[in-house]
Parts: structure tokens; sequence; C-alpha cells
């Protein structure tokens, strides 16, 4: 019959299990205290190598390191000189914090005479679309009734060449458009800008070092507090806005934190609880969640080895995934219940085989992952399948060693257990009938499923600081980093003109297409065949005996000798050079693969059809690609919903295979439970009215883990006199329903989409389960386990 | 960022004091109608011609409104001033013009405008060094740019009058020298005609 100790065998494999755990964990530490961890948090890395487009990468990931670390100050109302005494205050209060800010505000008027002096030898060569337009259309001689009535205007535009050389005063026209495109200007020395009737002062803050760090982010929240509240007692009234990713970021993490702190402690005690009041011991919980955590810690040490760089998406879903594992440690507990401590390895292998069932169902799931040729797939599979094993590892070979004394019935435990007689089974009974309406009915709500997997969604950004961003955006109009135009060339003269001919495409859409702007090196740096053809273009209007200069002449009688400026081309490297070029610099990405490449930005598009009319637009052209990372993001989500659709569908059949073979005719018994359950939960989530995505879709992958483990160690012994097996599944399932269900009050949308499926799907697989095990007339498979009396 | 542009602000209007006595004694002498006709004579020697160009014409400034600054002769066009814009025409078409909502600097070139008209002449002192004389019989202004930027565009602006505006001269940097002479202005009929009405629509 039973042996009532370890092995010798036993005692080896515990001990040859407790070298590599230790191993796994002396790596696991190296790895954290190290900073050997190498995470990506860049969701474009879960592509497959071959769709992912290197260049389109680095590009996007300059631009975004760009922008996570810009925040833009913006203060005012009606009356500048408060602006200014706000914006002072504002600038000395984060001076004085000692934070690792980088401070744009003070401005000197000797940058407006550096715009000057740099484009002043090239003003013979740059024109605007308009005035372009201008010269092309309009006569000699209108050309040059203009300019007469110019220079008897007693104020007009600024002159920054002679009327000889610029007699139409194109230059500082074409200065005046380029300004255009921001409304930031120089006031009383500090950057300033003017909205209605309102002035404000702006500071540019720009986070110091290339690093990213959560907490240096969470620091500087606090710091810009107080500067906000200086801001307001040096001129009350002033309206502070204060936008930027790493306030949103910031933000965000507090939240997180915040409702780790009160979920995960809420879910902790609860999970304690529960197990004091099952057990009336503390024991069985530790050991369950030490199996949990070698899992884990097996699962990253193992995945770090495999790949060189984990995804912090592998290591949420990973660690979510061996969850699984609760069940194991459970159903230990649970079989433990009544017996003399000396029973320990007994129980266990009686227990075994269901416990292998039920990790080899749950692992088939999780190692279809694996078959899809994406990367972030595969290491979730690789993850979640090893900590799963070693979770179980840990509880076969070392849970009748640490588990020692004895473990009895409590009252709780057994009325648990006995809950199970209490349900009806299926069969030709009222129950049934009102079951199977009850499920039609649900299951019409899944005619209403939609999914959405708009990365958008998943944010989780305060009303407020959404609120600052759109008011701000109306302030400054800055050019959105998420989207934009990519152009490549061989030669930066081509890179430009290819610029050129999109910009020709753009400027229809500006205006009513619901296009704002774009902001492109080519604005300030034509290409050099713009240039000249500008050139040529001046001085047919402006030189020979029928321009402008010599008819204006004529008619004042004055001789107005012309000098004629050579043409020498403005080139992106001394734009590059001279400090003109700070704002846009980064646009122009210079020696790229192996030619050169540019960034076209812009500003004021978020309606969806601007969106594809801008997109579209690259087909026509060459060289120019169009960026969206929003939607790329969103798209990828969506393949990878798809995909562990697919899987879990395939898991299903695999797993009833496998059900099959363990209870023959009965296995469908195992199964049906938790594919309603997971069908419902879809159906609830379709009349609640949630979308579907990607987070649902890795619940119902974990319900079926666990659903199968409740239907396997009921259907193992399904005698409903039986209290164990109802225990272990009851207590498994609330446990998970406080680990994974109580996220659904997260208010992170992610996190809130994960746990509501979770807390419909686990409930209602452990609601449906008795239900559909067989009568108790019925024949029962064999294998079932003796049952000894508790005390 | 494109700063240059307060730069080139004020190139007709002008008048301020930084010493508050300067301010008030002018403030105290202007007239400060809601509306202000008048005719004036216009000299500007720009380099490259050798005479002076000379013109005159007509303007309306109307404190809710704006400013309508009519050359007639030799060329006749049009300079408008208004809260939104400013747009200089020429036989019906307009030569140039700017927006105020792309270009922050119209509504300061307006301030001005109306600085100079009500006798607010505080909000100047912020771009120009201030200097003058006040007599009972009338008053002199001298203003220089403060920044470098300014300074770029012009080089010094004089205003003298009494209770209206009677001289301005501005320098600009390049030397070019506009001299503006107010001939007599009347504050009456103090709304506008329908027809000034309405060319300030």
């Amino acid at each position: 019959m039973t042996k009532s100790s370890s092995t010798r065998a036993q005692r080896w494999l515990a001990l040859a299990w407790l070298a590599l755990v230790l191993t796994a964990g002396g790596h696991t530490l190296w790895l954290w205290l190290g900073d050997h961890l190498q995470i990506d948090t860049d969701v474009l890395a879960m592509l497959p190598q071959n769709q992912r487009d290197p260049a389109v990468q680095a590009v996007t990931r300059q631009l975004t390191d760009a922008a996570s670390r810009r925040i833009v100050v913006v203060i005012g109302g009606r009356d500048w000189n408060a602006a200014r005494q706000g914006g002072d205050a504002f600038a000395s209060a984060l001076a004085g914090s000692g934070a690792k800010l980088q401070v744009r505000y003070r401005a000197g008027n000797q940058q407006a005479a550096q715009w000057l002096d740099f484009f002043a030898p090239y003003h013979a060569q740059l024109l605007s679309v308009e005035q372009r337009h201008t010269l092309n259309t309009l006569s000699p001689q209108q050309l040059s009734g203009q300019a007469l009535a110019a220079l008897y205007q007693p104020m007009g535009m600024p002159r920054f060449v002679s009327w000889g050389d610029d007699p139409l005063n194109l230059y500082a026209n074409w200065l005046a458009q380029r300004a255009e495109q921001s409304p930031v200007r120089v006031n009383d020395g500090r950057l300033a800008l003017s909205h209605n009737d309102q002035q404000y002062t702006l500071l540019m803050l720009e986070q110091a070092g290339s690093a990213f760090s959560m907490s240096e982010q969470q620091a500087l929240l606090p710091i810009l507090e107080r500067a906000r509240q200086a801001a307001l007692s040096a001129a009350p009234g002033v309206e502070v806005l204060v936008v930027g990713v790493p306030i949103y970021a910031a933000a965000a993490a507090n939240q997180a934190q915040r409702e780790v702190h009160t979920i995960g402690i809420g879910s902790l005690c609860g999970i304690v609880l529960l197990t004091l009041i099952a057990f009336s011991a503390i024991r069985p919980r530790i050991l369950v969640t030490l199996s949990i955590a070698i899992g884990l810690i097996c699962a990253l040490s193992l995945s770090s080895l495999l790949f060189t760089r984990l995804h912090l998406i592998t290591l949420v879903f990973g660690a979510s995934l061996v969850g699984v594992a609760e069940n194991y440690g459970t159903n230990y507990f649970s079989n433990r219940l009544g017996w003399p401590e000396d029973q320990r390895w007994a129980i266990l292998r009686r227990q075994s085989p269901s416990m292998w069932l039920a990790m080899l169902t749950t692992a088939i799931g999780y190692l279809l992952l694996a078959l899809a040729p994406f990367p972030g797939l595969r290491q979730i599979a690789l993850f979640s399948v090893v900590g799963l094993l070693s979770a179980f590892i840990t509880v076969q070979l070392w849970f009748p060693f640490l588990d020692r004394g004895t473990l009895n019935f409590t009252r709780f435990a057994r009325w648990i257990g006995n809950r199970r007689a209490a349900w009806p089974t299926l069969g030709k009974n009222r129950a049934t009938l009102l079951l199977t309406l009850a499920i039609g009915i649900t299951l019409c709500g899944a005619l209403r499923l939609h999914s959405n997997d708009d990365i958008r969604l998943l944010q989780n950004t305060p009303a407020s600081l959404i609120a600052e961003q759109i008011r701000l955006n109306t302030l400054l109009d800055l050019p959105g980093p998420a989207q934009f135009y990519l152009i490549r060339g061989t030669s930066p003269e081509q890179v430009l003109q290819r610029e050129e001919a999109l910009k020709n495409r753009l400027d229809p859409l500006i205006g009513a297409s619901g296009l704002g702007g774009y902001q492109a090196v080519s604005d300030w740096v034509p290409s050099i065949a713009r240039q000249s053809a500008d050139a040529a273009l001046i001085r047919r209007a402006v030189d020979g005996p029928q321009g402008v200069r010599a008819r204006v002449a004529a008619q004042l009688g004055s001789s107005s000798n012309a000098s004629a400026t050579p043409f020498k081309p403005l080139l992106v490297d001394q734009w590059l050079a001279a400090p003109v070029s700070e704002p846009l610099r980064f646009q122009w990405l210079g020696r790229f693969e192996n030619g050169y490449a540019s960034v076209i930005l812009l500003r004021g598009a978020d309606r969806t059809a601007t969106m594809r009319q801008l997109a579209a637009l690259p087909a026509q052209l060459s060289g120019v690609q169009w960026v969206d990372k929003v939607d790329e993001i969103s798209s990828i989500l969506e393949r990878y919903r798809h995909i562990m659709g697919w899987v879990i569908l395939a898991s299903y059949a695999l797993v009833f295979i496998a059900l099959c073979l363990r209870f023959g005719r009965q296995g469908w018994r195992a199964l049906l439970p938790t594919l309603l359950a997971s069908a419902l939960s879809l159906a609830l989530l379709a009349l609640m009215g949630q979308p579907i995505q990607l987070f649902n879709v890795l619940a119902l992958l974990l319900i079926l883990g666990m659903g199968v483990d409740y239907g396997i160690f009921l259907l193992a012994q399904p005698d409903p006199r039986e209290p164990r097996a109802f225990l272990s599944v009851s207590l498994a399932a609330v446990s998970t329903l406080l680990s994974f269900g109580l996220l659904a009050l997260s208010s992170t949308p992610a996190l809130r989409a994960f746990g509501l499926t979770m807390m419909f799907g686990i409930c209602l697989s452990w609601l449906l389960m008795p239900f559909f095990l067989p009568a108790p007339h019925t024949e029962t498979p064999s294998n079932a386990a003796p049952h000894p009396h508790a005390e | 960022m494109k700063r240059f542009w307060l730069a080139l602000t004020l190139s007709l209007c002008a008048l301020s004091s930084g010493a508050t006595g300067l301010a008030d004694a002018v403030r105290a002498q202007l007239a400060q109608p809601a509306v202000l006709r008048g005719a004036f004579e216009q000299s500007k020697q720009v380099a490259g011609f050798s005479k002076p160009l000379l013109s005159s014409g007509d303007f309306v400034v109307a404190r809710a409104r704006g400013v309508l600054w009519n050359t007639r002769t030799p060329f006749a066009s049009q300079l408008k001033l208004t809260r939104s814009q400013i747009v200089a025409t020429q036989d019906g078409q307009i030569a140039f013009q700017l927006n105020a909502s792309k270009e922050p600097a119209v509504r300061t070139i307006n301030s001005l405008m109306f600085s100079l008209l009500s006798g607010e002449i505080g909000e100047l002192a912020r771009q120009f060094t201030i200097t003058g004389t006040t007599n009972p019989k009338g008053w002199k202004l001298v203003l220089t740019p403060r920044d470098s930027g300014l300074g770029k565009v012009m080089s010094q602006i004089t205003l003298n009058g009494d209770q209206y505006v009677r001289h301005i001269e501005i320098i600009e940097a390049s030397g070019d020298r506009t001299r503006i002479r107010f001939l007599p202005q009347t504050t009456a009929p103090a709304v506008l005609s329908p027809q000034e009405s309405s060319q300030f629509d």
C-alpha cells in the first residue's frame, strides 16, 4: 500500500531541485542587482524580425525618446506682467529645487540677429509658396506698382537688405512666413506666446540624461507642483499649464502604485485570511506562494539565458500565466486535510496523475503560443511553461518535505467541500432547462461582440492632464511625434527634393482637409534645384530693363544700380552647423543606411479621414514612407489577439484529446464548463459594451488552464460526498479571483479588461463545473481516491 | 523658435516715457478722442534714391476699430491696421497682409498705436529708452530701442506735439529716414461714417 516516508530517490531529487533553484535564484539576483536584465519596452520589438523596419524603429525611438523627456510649461492670462511674474517665479522655483532639468526660458534678441544674418546672403534664392505664385502670376507692371506703393508706405515689413538688392522685400516676407510656423516669440527677454488677448510666458524643460528612470520622473511631480504654486502665488489668477510625457508617465506610475497598494494589499489579506480559515494554518499559503515564486525565478533565469532581451510584455503576461500553478499546491493541501502526517507521500502519489494531467493540459496551451512566428509570443510561451513546470516540480518534490505536522478539517473547509452536493446535475430536469435558457439568452449578447485594439484605449491619463494637453495644443500647436513621414534618398539633395515633392501634395490638404501644417527641413533649406529655380524667378522679375528695379527707378527718376548677388547654394551642412537650425535639427537624420534621410512632422492632424489621406500619399511618391506608431502598435496588438485566439481554440482541441485519453467518454465533462464559461464571459463583456482586446484574450487562455484543472480534479474524485476535491477547486478559484479578478477594480484599462474577464470566467467555471459532473449513480471512472474519514 | 519677429513690430508707431513724470506730462497734454481724422505729408529718404520720396494723404484713427492710412499722391494706396490684421492694398489688390492669428506682433503694433493715442506710454518704455522735454505748449520725445533685435530695424524715433502728435521722424537702422508732418486734425464727428466704418471690415 502506501509508504509513510520519503525514499532515498525522493531525497536526492529534492536536493537536486534545490541545487537548480539556488542556481536560478543566484542568477536572477545577479540579473536584478547587477542591472543585467535587458528589458525591451518598445512594442515594435514584438514583431517578427523580417517585418520590422530597423530604420523606422530607430527614428521612432529617437523621436519618442526626445518627446518622453520634454515638459512644456505655459503661464499667463490677460496681463503680460502677470504672465512674466508667474514665469519668473516658476523658473526660480525650478532653479532652487536642484532638479535635473534643462530649462529654456530666458532668451535674448541675439538669436533674432543670428537668424537675419544667417539667411541674408541667400536672400535672392529663397521663396515661399505664396511668393513663387505671386512672381509667376503678376505682370512686371503690377509687381513694380507694389514695390512703388511700399516705398511710400509709412510702415511695412522692415528691410534686412537694401532696397536695391531686394526691391520687393521678398526676404522679409519669406522670414515672416517661416516665423508663422511657430507662435513662440521673445518678449521682454523671455519666451512668450499670445493667443487672442491672452499673454503667456513659455518654459521648455528637458529632463537631463538619456536614462529613462521612473523614480526620477516621479520625483519631478512634487517639484513641478511647488513651482506651479510659486507661480500662482507670485501672480494670482494666472493659468498654469504643465504638459509632457514625463508627467503622464509619473501620474500613471503613481496610480499604478496606489492600486498595487490597495488592490494588492486587499488581495493578499483576502488570500491569507482564506487560507487561515480553510486550513487553520498559514503553512499552506506560504508553500503555495513559494512554489509560484520558484516558478517565476526559474522562468526569468532561463528566459534571459535564451533571449538576449526580454520584453516587458513577456514579464507581465508570463507572470500572469504562471499563476495557474496556484492549483497544484492548493490541490495538494486540500487532499492532505484530515490525513495523518505520515500519509503525505501517499497523498501526493494519489494526486499525482491528476496534477500531471492538469499541468500538461495547461502547458499544451502555452506551448502552442510558441508556434506563432512572433518573438514576443515565443518568449511568453517559454517563460510561462518554464514557470509552470518549475512550480509543479516544487510541489511534487518539496511539499511533502516542507509540509510537516497535521492538517485537520476545519468546519469551514468541510462546509465548503460539502456544498458540492447542493448542485443539481445535468439531465432532464428543471435546472438544466433554466440553465440552458440563461446560457442561450446571455450568448445572444455575444452578437454585440466587437473588438478594438487601439492602443489609446490602454492609456490611463487622468482627465485633468488631458484637458491641459488639449489647452496647450490650441496655444502652442506643436507637431505630434506619433505620426510622421520618413524621407530617404541617396544624397541630401535628393532627400530635400523628395521633401518638396511631398510638400506639394500636403499643401492642398492644409486647412479645410484637417491638416494644420507641417514642419520640414526643406522649409529652411530648399533643395539646390529649388534654390536655383527661385533665384532665376527672382532675377526675371527684378533684374533687366523690364524688371521691377528698372521700372521703379525710371518712374522715380533715380538710378538704382543693382549688385546682382551671385548664386551660392545654401547647404544642409551649413544650416546644421549654425545655431538657427537648433529647433529643427533633430528632423535631419543625416547619413542613414546607404543614403540620407529626414523626417517631416505634422501639426493638427487628428481626424481619422485626414490620417487616411496622409497615409495614402507616399504611394504616389518615391522615397517617402508614412509612419504611424499608434496605428502600428494597435495592429500588432490585433495580430497578437488573433493568434492567441487561434491558439486557444487549438488548445481546446488538444486538451479534449488529452482528457478523453484519461477519462474516456466522460472527458467532455471537464472541458465543456470551461468552454461555456469563456463564451459567457465574452458575452457578458459584450453586453457591458466592452470591446474585446488582447488582454481579454490573455485572460481566456488563463481561464482555460484554470478551468480544465478544476474539471480534472473534480472528475478524478467524482463522489459528491468527497469534500476535498471540491474544496481544492473552490479555494483555488477564490485565490485566483482575489489575485487576478480584483484587477477588475483597476483604473488601468488593460488591467481592468484582464481582471473583468478573469472574474467572469473563473466564477462561471467554478459555478458550472459541478453541474456537469456525472450523476452519483452513474459509473465513475477508476482511480478514485479512497475516502478516509476525517476526525 | 522664430524670435526675430518682435523686431519688426514698430515701424511707424511710437511714443513713450520711462520717466513717469514725462509720461504724465505728455498724457496731460494729449487729447484722447474716440475718432481722430487728419491729413499728412510724408517725406522718405531711401538709400539708392537721390531725391526724397514725397507723398500725402489722409488718415482716420478710430480707437475702437483701428487705423486707416490713405496715401493719395503720387500713388493711391491704403494701409489698414485693425485688432486682427495689418493689410496694405493697392489698386484693390492686397500687397501684403499680416494676421494676428499667425503673427502676434500685429497685436503689439496695434496696442502701440493705441498707446500713442491714449497717452498710455508706459508700455513703450519696455522697448525704448525714452528721453524728452515738455513745456506748457508742447512736448518732444526721443525713443531709442533697448535691445539689439529692434535695433536691427530702427535706430531712433522722434515725436513732437501738443494735444496732438504733430511730427514723427523715424530713422531706420539702414539709414532710411521717414518724416511725417500732420496737418490740422479734428476729433469731430466722434463716430465713423458708414463709409469709413465699412473700410474697417
